[in-house]
């Protein structure tokens, strides 16, 4: 498959703090890649580099060959952060319409209709998110990064605040929006601190090891499509997990 | 029994409003009583139904230099506003504005306002311009404060969303800044509601011939402690209904606060 984005002697300083030291990575099209390493490592501003939110301090990103400003830029980025981060001041239909306010592009009436169905949230479109759980923001501020029609959905731990049970229902809801043709998503990076949500969701794992980070291994994950919940009690699931466990060393 | 019972029941049940005046009221009795058995006399303080009377017979009067002290006291305070919340803008926007004028600022709000109003008098009159001046003047720093501290209380979550939209400065202010400054705009309107009246009735200490300051001052030239108590009293309920119709207003403006408390 070829590259959507590809990364090359990436280094990011903090002032004088080192982050990384010349990654080099790419993400192939269509694929479902997981960022993933010991807390502190950096993946959060790993992921907001590769969406042009933080600068970098050395080496060179390309989206389908450009700048990551110019993919921002055509709106083929869309964002998921740990939090919604929904204005509590508007209802769901206005907080999905958000982006295309913002950018002056004229919508139809039916389209927070449609991504609130695709999402899951069908007929919650004049909710306050006040009113809404904590699982059903996280749906909107998906619905609300799919209003672009972007190509690349960057995920920063959507579902870390939320308890195991929504967690693993929001994981197969995920892959069910990343397939569903009028979401138009192709690829998605996704931050996480679970090992068990990586391997799950990914086509890949990059393990990034403790700061200053380097790339410790891309772990391709062959486990069959469509991803069932029962899959967790396979054999080769179970070696996915004790072989990540093993090189973030955490036990 | 049982309808006492009964009563203080319903009273409980209208909680917020029920409560302050059974408390009121046992105040009031206490009061009635101390006066009554320690045998004070009325110019040094009138018991309660003295001053209800007094309230009572001299309704028009209290009324007419209330509403002069409560426009000066309004008008200062939207004055004070304005100009305030466009001055916390100018802060926000921009750090060497602020850290020139900030310290104006502080000197402004450490200034005792009564030290002013000599000043405010002799460069505005007597009239109801001085009022307005020194209700201005003690509204200024809260709204200051607050709208600064408000417009950039913005989380860095809501930034990043609105950087991944390429939204601009003005953007951001419009449709992010404005609404999130709201809930420290509204504590500072709170708090100079009862500031703007202790503005106006000071503006009147100094210099005036109407206005409620004006009557507790003449009042107590006169040994007229009753008056004095009703004058008080009426000002004191003017400052609280300004206070309780923003409070009405904060509720409706921010209406997404107590859906986020119950949600």
């Amino acid at each position: 498959m070829p590259s959507i984005i590809e990364v090359q002697d990436l280094s990011k300083y903090y002032g004088k703090h080192l982050v990384y030291e010349k990654l080099n990575f790419d993400v192939k099209e269509g694929e479902f890649i997981s960022i993933i390493g010991p807390s502190g490592c950096g993946k959060t501003t790993l992921l907001k580099i590769l969406g042009g939110l933080i600068e970098h301090s050395s080496g060179n990103i390309s989206i389908n060959g450009q700048p990551v400003k110019n993919a921002l830029k055509a709106r083929k980025l869309g964002f998921v952060f740990q939090n919604p981060v929904l204005l509590p001041w508007r209802i769901s239909s206005s907080n999905i319409e958000l982006p295309l306010e913002i950018q002056g592009i004229n919508n139809s009436p039916k389209l927070s209709e449609e991504l609130l169905k695709i999402v899951g949230l069908e007929g919650f479109e004049n909710y306050y998110p006040g009113e809404l759980s904590g699982g059903m923001q996280q749906r909107v501020a998906i619905a609300r990064a799919l209003a672009f029609k972007p190509l690349i959905l960057m995920m920063d731990e959507p579902f870390g605040a939320l308890d195991e049970i929504t967690r693993s229902h929001m994981n197969l809801e995920l892959l069910r929006i990343w397939k569903e043709e009028k979401a138009s998503i192709s690829t998605v990076i996704f931050v996480t601190h679970s090992i068990s949500e990586a391997v799950f969701l990914s086509d890949r794992i990059l393990v990034l090891s403790a700061g200053p980070s380097k790339i410790e291994e891309i772990v391709d994950i062959d486990l069959p499509r469509p991803r069932k919940t029962e899959m967790k009690h396979s054999k080769r699931y179970i070696e996915f997990m004790e072989h990540l466990r093993k090189i973030i060393g955490e036990d | 029994m049982k309808l006492a019972l009964q009563f203080f029941n319903k009273i409980k049940r209208s909680g917020t409003i029920g409560i302050p005046i059974l408390f009121s009221i046992v105040i009031f009795v206490v009061w009635e009583l101390l006066v009554f058995l320690l045998e004070i006399p009325e110019y040094l303080l009138p018991p309660p139904s003295t001053i209800f009377i007094e309230v009572g017979t001299n309704f028009g009067l209290l009324l007419g230099h209330m509403s002069m002290t409560m426009f000066a006291a309004i008008s200062g305070y939207l004055l004070a506003n304005a100009i305030g919340f466009s001055t916390g803008v100018l802060f926000a926007h921009s750090k060497t504005i602020e850290k020139g004028l900030y310290p104006y600022a502080i000197a402004l709000k450490t200034t005792p306002v009564i030290a002013m109003a000599p000043l405010l008098i002799l460069w505005f009159g007597t009239d109801i311009e001085s009022k307005i001046a020194t209700a201005a003047l003690i509204c200024f720093f809260p709204i200051i404060v607050n709208s600064v501290k408000g417009l950039t209380s913005v989380d860095k979550d809501s930034l990043d969303l609105f950087k991944s939209y390429s939204a601009s400065k003005w953007q951001i202010f419009t449709k992010l800044r404005l609404r999130t400054s709201l809930p420290y705009v509204f504590s500072a309107l709170k708090i100079s509601t009862g500031l703007s009246v202790v503005g106006a009735v000071v503006g009147e200490f100094v210099g005036a011939n109407v206005g409620i300051g004006y009557l507790i001052l003449v009042s107590s030239y006169h040994l007229e402690t009753s008056t004095m108590f009703a004058a008080i009293m009426i000002s004191a309920i003017g400052g609280v209904s300004f206070f309780a119709v923003i409070s009405i207003i904060e509720k409706k403006v921010i209406f997404w606060q107590k859906s986020l408390e119950t949600g």
